[in-house]
């Protein structure tokens, strides 16, 4: 039916095993965000190519009570990532969207945790995303 | 500027007459240029003994792009800062014209306009601009970037509104100077009609103070903001006291501030505080909807291969069912992280965690607060990891990851009667394999279409120890967790035993075309955990169902949606957000609907949505709606309804918003508010509306 | 009414002094050339070039007109004008000067491409993108 392994011979996707440098991380989001993704395209010391992103995260209020008590937010996150050779050739480049949802009916150090990992289930969301997106990319590069 | 006034100014033409020893006639193209000011007209006459330009028009000046003159007749001094300008029209900024029978010029730095009209609307024939001031007289000091009037008068559609002796008006390139902001109409169910009177006030470059008086009938109130900046960071203040007919001869305030330093090697501290005298008063007043109030202080530094953050939080509630006694109120933080990558291959992580919270009431058994915890808990923890990980792709293009490690953790609980032991530790050696297999095919139109089956089995040494469970009482269950070692959000539950979770995504990706993404998983172990409630979906020996999936179509719509199906496929859980914009829409929406969990809190099913849109209405006219539904309970939580108009000269905001939510402290209320904004004075009106067309 | 170029004194009727290195005449067509340190006298005003052709009118006594070129510097009272070159015709009093034209008026100073000074009329005309510094008068 015309699929074959990304990782394969013929995928594509090995040339970007160990060969990607992620760009540095300066926040909490972003260092979960840059740990994943190199937990998934592996790490080099003489990259063939550069991955740079930006991470925005918002806050929504959702499911609100009759007395104004919130009761639930979704952690929102955009990232915009673009995938070049040293010398700037561009491989691929766009925008990944998604959203974790986390209750705040528990305590607040309860809620606190659950801010937290929503954090890391949003960025591994977002970075997988990613990947998927650069193995789809990867037979150009 | 000192060396461009000594700078003699150029004239250049096409021709030049000597008439005499001390006239010059130059004629065609004329222009004459000192510093950033250019002149141009049809005919100068440059007298050397009185050293005067005689221009006739038309006659243009610009002073760099700030400032541009039209004029039919000027007699100017050779190094054009003083002299007099006829019939001048002036327009600042490319927005704000200054209209004058007489221009004088004084040293090159004020323009005094006699006879004037000044205004930013577009004027159409002999129709009079929307609004005007008309003055005796105007003076632009362009260094200071003011503008002083002198018998104002300022007219709608040619109708005198009002009459101001002297009024003072920020030139449109004057970013930081003080004086009146944009005044607004507030009408709330509460406070009556009042107007707010923001004033801004600039303490040097690097500080300012906005303070904004609010007086209705029934509240008089000094709303204000305090900013400063530093070579190495900068705080943000903000705050409001009150004496209102709600709470009659009491005064009430809030304060909320934050604040980031950048600290030598690369440590950044940076903090937030929140307090307000009275619950009611943030929501009152609306200025803000927060239900619980925190303050925290962190340290950090945060590096590709090491993460440091230490934290200090403190929470005030303002939910009707906590007390703040009872709630953990002092919380500190601290996480450790450090990736090491040995020469014989993989990564080792090191890791390591302290926390602790406090409430401050003393009982060690559960009092009468709504929750069934000793009102008195008190706990810290202690947690030391290491683990060493590493990835291959093996034959047939299958991607592996394993890790394996232990961690150890420490528990202390004070003042509750019900935690015996009191000190507990745990030792969790664990060890996980992660297996991925995506397979790829390109389709016609550079579409790409990749199904990923993956696959991950855990496994997690160790006994759960008998220990109260403050943190980890909400667990979530997404694509972000499907392959997780624990999903316990805390260190005080971690998931032991055998697990594996199986999962495969089908993902389309089409530079043109629609994107789209769809996952299935499920997570089986051989014995089921207590510790998760029935709505977290990870109950029992199988767990739920996770459905996931996202559309993105071209003409700007993105869906984004997961379920969480129990045995039978019953929906247990369910959330979805859309953002939708086309042409004049822009929408936003989201739903969210939660089984009924008492473990949760959560006696009856939560269901819920939210949408905000804006709708481009055309001639200037944008229409804001947004509201939040209680489907379960069929009630709206909040609606509120916006109307824009905003053209090149006028900003006029309508808001009205209703909020029906009621407690103790919150009453329904519903505000409305009239901004109206003139255009063209100060540079922080926002952006540059659309300019009307004459028709 | 004070003349633009000059002190006044520039009289095209006066009589015309020519020094130079070399001369060589050509009776054919009544000029002469004059090579080398041109100087041309006539009352005040002063023309120095390289080169100077000098045509002189029909029976060969009076000078009608001069083309000197070669960089031309003319000095008339305070006034000094420099260009590539000048012609002076005497007979209507009228000297235009062509090409980087350079006019110092004691303090200010106008560069052209063309100036055209009417002796008679005690005017000067500047074309071509005149451009001249408004500075301080001393």
């Amino acid at each position: 039916c015309g699929f074959t392994p990304a990782y394969g011979p013929a995928g594509g996707a090995s040339r970007l095993t160990d060969r990607v440098e992620v760009s540095e991380p300066s926040t909490t989001e972003t260092y979960l965000m840059t740990r994943h993704l190199e937990d998934r395209l592996g790490r080099t010391d003489t990259p063939d190519y550069r991955l740079s992103y930006d991470l925005a995260l918002s806050e929504e209020r959702i499911a609100i009570t009759a007395n104004n008590i919130t009761r639930r937010f979704n952690l929102v996150g955009t990232a915009t990532y673009k995938l070049e050779t040293l010398d700037g050739r561009v491989i691929t480049e766009g925008s990944v969207e998604n959203f974790a949802g986390y209750s705040a009916t528990g305590s607040t150090v309860a809620t606190r945790a659950a801010r937290r990992t929503a954090q890391e289930r949003l960025t591994t969301i977002l970075a997988d995303d990613i990947v998927t997106r650069l193995i789809a990319a990867a037979p150009s590069a | 500027q000192q060396d461009d006034e000594a700078m003699p100014a150029m004239l250049v033409a096409d021709q030049v007459r000597l008439d005499g020893r001390t006239r010059l006639v130059a004629e065609g193209n004329v222009e004459v240029l000192q510093g950033d000011t250019r002149l141009r007209a049809a005919q100068i006459t440059y007298d050397r003994d009185t050293e005067e330009l005689l221009i006739t028009g038309p006659i243009v000046i610009t002073n760099g792009e700030d400032e541009l003159i039209l004029a039919d007749e000027a007699r100017l001094e050779r190094d054009l800062r003083n002299g007099l300008v006829r019939s001048a029209r002036v327009v600042l900024d490319q927005q704000l014209q200054l209209a004058a029978a007489r221009l004088d010029r004084v040293n090159g730095r004020y323009s005094q306009l006699t006879r004037a009209t000044v205004s930013s609307c577009k004027v159409c024939g002999t129709q009079a601009p929307l609004w005007q001031i008309r003055a005796r007289r105007v003076v632009h000091d362009t260094e200071a970037k003011q503008l002083y009037f002198d018998d104002a008068r300022f007219e709608v559609k040619g109708i005198p509104i009002f009459y101001l002796p002297r009024l003072r008006l920020p030139d449109p390139t004057q970013t930081r100077a003080t004086g009146f902001l944009i005044p607004s109409i507030r009408r709330n169910s509460q406070l009556g009609t009042g107007v707010k009177i923001p004033y801004f006030i600039r303490l040097g470059d690097h500080r300012d103070l906005t303070i904004t008086p609010y007086i209705s009938p029934r509240t008089r109130t000094l709303e204000w903001r305090y900013r400063q900046a530093y070579v190495n960071g900068r705080i943000t203040f903000n705050g409001a006291i009150t004496r209102d007919d709600l709470r009659p001869n009491k005064t009430r305030a809030y304060i909320t501030g934050t604040g980031v330093f950048e600290l030598p090697r690369d440590f950044v501290l940076d903090f937030a505080i929140e307090s307000t005298s009275d619950n009611a008063y943030i929501s009152d007043y609306s200025y803000s909807d927060a239900d619980r109030l925190e303050s925290r202080v962190t340290l950090s530094r945060i590096r590709r291969d090491e993460y440091f953050a230490a934290e200090l939080a403190y929470y005030h509630t303002l939910r009707v069912n906590e007390n703040n006694s009872t709630i953990p109120s002092i919380i500190g933080d601290a996480r450790y992280e450090r990736r090491l990558f040995p020469r014989a291959g993989g990564e080792l992580r090191l890791t390591a965690e302290t926390h602790s919270h406090l409430r401050y009431s003393n009982l060690t058994v559960d009092g009468t607060d709504p929750d069934t915890v000793s009102d008195g808990r008190d706990l810290g923890r202690i947690s030391a990891g290491i683990s060493w990980g590493n990835r291959w792709t093996l034959p047939g293009g299958i991607r592996a990851a394993f890790r394996t490690g232990v961690v150890v953790d420490a528990f202390r609980v004070r003042q509750d009667l019900a935690a015996r032991p009191d000190s507990v530790d745990q030792v969790t050696p664990n060890a996980q394999l992660i297996l991925r297999w995506p397979w790829t095919r390109q389709d016609p139109g550079g579409v790409t279409q990749i199904i990923e089956p993956m696959a991950m089995v855990a496994w997690s040494g160790g006994q759960r120890p008998n220990l109260v469970n403050d943190e980890s009482t909400r667990v979530e269950f997404d694509e972000g967790n499907l392959l997780a070692l624990s999903r316990f959000p805390a260190a005080d539950r971690r998931e032991r035993g055998l697990q594996t979770a199986v999962g495969v995504s089908w993902s389309r990706i089409a530079p043109e075309g629609w994107d789209a993404k769809l996952t299935f998983g499920t997570v089986l172990r051989k014995t089921a955990d207590p510790a998760f409630s029935a709505s977290s979906g990870l109950a029992g020996t199988r767990s739920d169902l996770l459905v996931a999936g996202q559309l993105k179509n071209l003409n700007g719509l993105t869906l984004t949606g997961r379920g969480l199906f129990d045995t039978g496929l019953v929906l247990n859980k369910a959330e979805a957000r859309a953002h939708w914009n086309i042409g004049r829409y822009d929408l936003s929406a989201s739903y969210i609907w939660l089984s009924a969990d008492p473990a949760e809190a959560r006696p009856s099913a939560v269901s819920e949505w939210a949408f905000a849109s804006s709708i481009d209405l055309g001639q200037h006219w944008t229409a804001l709606v947004s509201s939040h539904y209680d489907i379960a309970a069929n009630q709206p939580i909040s609606a509120g309804l916006g109307l824009i108009y905003s053209n090149e000269c006028v900003d006029v905001t309508l808001s009205a918003s209703r909020s029906f939510t009621s407690s103790t402290i919150v009453t329904p209320a519903t505000d409305f508010s009239l901004l109206i904004g003139l255009r063209g004075f100060s540079a922080n009106t926002s952006g540059r509306g659309a300019t009307r067309s004459c028709n | 009414q004070a003349t633009a170029f000059g002190s006044g004194g520039a009289d095209p009727d006066a009589p015309v002094e020519v020094e130079s290195d070399s001369l060589s005449v050509n009776q054919g067509d009544g000029t002469a050339e004059f090579m080398g340190n041109v100087v041309i006298i006539q009352g005040d005003m002063r023309l120095g070039a390289p080169r100077v052709l000098v045509v002189y009118d029909e029976n060969g006594e009076r000078i009608q007109r001069l083309e000197a070129t070669g960089g031309v510097t003319l000095v008339s009272g305070e006034d000094a004008a420099e260009a590539e070159r000048a012609d002076y015709d005497i007979d209507n009093g009228m000297v235009v000067m062509r090409g980087n034209v350079l006019l110092v008026q004691g303090e200010s100073t106008l560069e052209s491409q063309q100036m055209t000074v009417d002796l008679n009329a005690g005017t000067a005309q500047m074309d071509g993108r005149v451009r001249t510094l408004l500075n301080q008068r001393n």
